[in-house]
């Protein structure tokens, strides 16, 4: 078998930028090298090489034991992958869409992320996916669905916004004890804006460690995947009238970096938080009621947030466009705080 | 005409088991036997949940599980107990008192009390326990742990209990269908259609030939066909032949007994062993169980805090205090808040 990484995963050893997709590649072709243990799981993802080419050259490199085309069941084999990680495997599963996970929402919450809990041991195992709006996909391949796990003990999640970020928190979710929900959002897999040279020794980015963005004094955007570019833009827009961010990128949503938005908000006074995800149940409100709860006394004006609308995610363009939250929508939210 | 497992040779002939598998497999019965007498007395004295006053168990359960390479060291077979525990959680190692304390939800209990359910996890000696409210779920998992056997090639299979509502659930049969396409040494059983289970579809044997699985229907054979069957299927399973399902079909009370009782006759007559022989084994598994009764009563519940156990390996259990304990004036206000003010 071929041992040469295929150019899509090779960006970083040749010294090129690479793409948040390739980032991702990378991270999957290294963590397989490094760890015999690891094994991949999905629809498509062996001589297809993936729906988005993720993992194109991965059955060639490493056999069809460690590339496993699945039956189209989500259920199924994430429980099967729940299965192997109980017996020492590190077991990467794919969703073709993050969508699709629906199905495998019990074994996930009842069985996975129980297991420790109920004395049954660690589980190791990566679900990851595709996540997101605008690609006019529709209501079935456009979903954010970190909200429909968040509420469940037990489970880790992660939604990077760059390639560097993407590739060492998918290091760490694999070599993590517990059941991480990996989101990728569409939207930041090929952009070229993305594209940037990535360390070339091996690197991981601990989980439940967000990072700061932007520096800034006037309000705190607390923000996540794709959101983290259109909060940028909109605090470059800001800058222009001299409103500065503090632009928080949470990276990991569960655990929830909370000292990370406590210290930022002790410098502002102001938050906002910005989600591409709908508005009820979406994971402002959590960290509004924590804020409330730990930082109340810092807080100089309401918690607001940018978030989508509480609908499916339309398919046409006109409609998905009026759905996501734009720069425009927290260009208005933050001058309306910043001058509460 | 359901088909047969390849290799099998039936045989009502106990030496063919020999001494030590025979001495097991009346033992581990009785064993079971009593247990579930226990469980039920333990029910209607509120000892132990109501719901379980009609707690029955199927001896074959024991049978099929010791025909599996049983171990304490975490490289024997799997199996996951099911509907039909305690039996093969008896055959893989478990004992009476670790049952009822898992029951009883004592703060000694295997799972420290925080899962209930017939069966709980213990790798080492290669339970995996319930798989969660719906059927099929433990099917899925040990699916996956078969093929984790067939990846490193290892002499290890995987065996399930399944109700035969299973059947009736898409979980179950993405995990068949999972484990016939990749050939997964799993044996997978389905018990007791009764009630609800036999409301929907029930050609267990056509749901076999659908998946590429050998099927086998068991009755009121005698222990030693159901033990040979079972470890042909294992055989096959571990040869990278794939899986197995295997249909215990319904018995009532009195005739679920009967092949054990027969078996121990013939036992007797084959491995030379008296009334008393018989007898000694019976009263071994009686004073086990016995003790595992007496124990009980004594055992703690578990205390509040053990709620607190951590959900994830590197996390802290979670705060109470938001609904336990909730701030007051009295509670100390955070240093940054003591040491900065904000008030200007």
């Amino acid at each position: 078998m071929p041992n040469e990484a295929p150019a899509h995963v090779a960006r970083t050893r040749s010294g090129e930028p690479a793409t948040f997709l390739e980032a991702i590649s990378e991270a999957l072709w290294e963590e397989m090298e490094r760890d015999e243990r690891v094994f991949l799981m999905g629809e498509d993802i062996g001589a297809y090489g993936g729906a988005f080419k993720v993992t194109r050259g991965f059955l060639e490199r490493f056999g069809p034991s460690r590339v496993i085309d699945t039956p189209i069941s989500e259920g199924g084999f994430t429980g099967a992958a729940a299965g192997a990680a109980h017996m020492g495997l590190r077991p990467v599963v794919e969703m073709q869409f993050m969508d699709f996970i629906s199905p495998a929402y019990d074994v996930l919450t009842n069985y996975i992320a129980t297991s420790l809990y109920r004395g049954a041991g660690p589980m190791p195992l990566v679900v990851r996916g595709p996540v997101g709006g605008g690609n006019r996909g529709g209501p079935f391949h456009s979903q954010n669905v970190e909200m429909a796990f968040f509420h469940t003990p037990g489970l880790k999640i992660v939604y990077p916004s760059n390639p560097r970020d993407a590739k060492g928190l998918l290091k760490s979710a694999i070599r993590d004890d517990n059941p991480v929900i990996f989101e990728e959002h569409k939207g930041l897999y090929r952009a070229p804006h993305c594209r940037e040279v990535l360390p070339a020794e091996d690197y991981v980015i601990p989980l439940g460690s967000a990072r700061t963005a932007l520096e800034g004094e006037d309000l705190t955007i607390v923000t996540y995947g794709l959101m983290v570019h259109r909060s940028l833009e909109a605090a470059a827009e800001l800058a222009r009238d001299g409103i500065r961010a503090d632009v928080i990128d949470l990276r990991t949503l569960l655990p929830l970096d909370e000292e990370a938005i406590a210290d930022s908000l002790k410098k502002t006074g102001k938050l906002l938080i910005v989600h591409e995800d709908t508005r009820t149940g979406g994971i402002a409100g959590e960290i509004a009621i924590r804020m409330n709860e730990r930082s109340f006394e810092w807080l100089d004006g309401p918690i607001l947030r940018v978030t989508a609308i509480d609908s499916p995610v339309p398919f046409s363009g006109e409609l998905e466009d009026y759905f996501l939250p734009g720069v425009r929508d927290v260009v208005t939210a933050a001058r309306y705080l910043v001058q509460y | 005409m359901t088909p047969e497992p390849a290799g099998h040779a039936p045989t009502t002939d106990p030496a063919s088991l020999g001494a030590e598998v025979a001495g097991d497999l009346l033992y581990l019965g009785f064993q079971a036997r009593f247990l579930a007498e226990s469980v039920r007395d333990l029910a209607r004295s509120e000892g132990l949940h109501p719901g379980l006053a009609g707690f029955r168990m199927d001896p074959r359960s024991t049978v099929i599980a010791r025909a599996m390479r049983c171990a304490t060291d975490g490289k024997g077979d799997l199996c996951h107990p099911g509907p039909l525990a305690p039996g093969p959680a008896l055959a893989f190692g478990a004992t009476p008192l670790e049952f009822l304390r898992h029951l009883a939800a004592k703060g000694t209990s295997p799972a420290s009390a925080r899962e209930g359910g017939l069966s709980w996890t213990d790798l080492r000696r290669g339970m995996i326990g319930w798989g969660g409210p719906l059927g099929g779920t433990a099917t899925q998992v040990l699916a996956g742990a078969a093929l984790a056997f067939g990846q490193r090639g290892e002499d290890r299979a995987a065996l399930v209990f399944e109700r035969h509502s299973a059947l009736q659930s898409g979980g179950w049969h993405e995990g068949m269908n999972l484990a016939g396409a990749v050939r997964a040494p799993l044996i997978v059983v389905i018990a007791a259609p009764k009630r609800a289970d036999r409301a929907g579809h029930s050609d267990i044997g056509a749901a076999a030939v659908s998946y590429g699985v050998v099927f086998a229907r068991v009755g009121t054979e005698p222990p030693e066909h159901l033990f040979q069957t079972v470890a042909a299927a294992r055989r096959r399973g571990v040869r990278g032949e794939g899986p197995t399902l295997i249909e215990l079909l319904h018995l009532g009370d009195e005739d679920r007994w009967a092949p054990h009782d027969a078996f121990a006759a013939r036992a007797m007559a084959a491995e030379g062993l008296s009334e008393h022989d018989l007898d000694a084994i019976q009263r071994a598994a009686a004073v086990g169980v016995a003790h595992a009764v007496a124990r009980l009563e004594k055992e703690p519940g578990p205390a509040a805090r053990d709620a607190l156990a951590p959900v994830c390996t590197d996390g802290p259990p979670p705060p109470p205090w938001t609904r336990r304990d909730p701030p007051g004036p009295d509670t100390p206000a955070p240093d940054d808040l003591t040491e900065q003010s904000h008030a200007e």
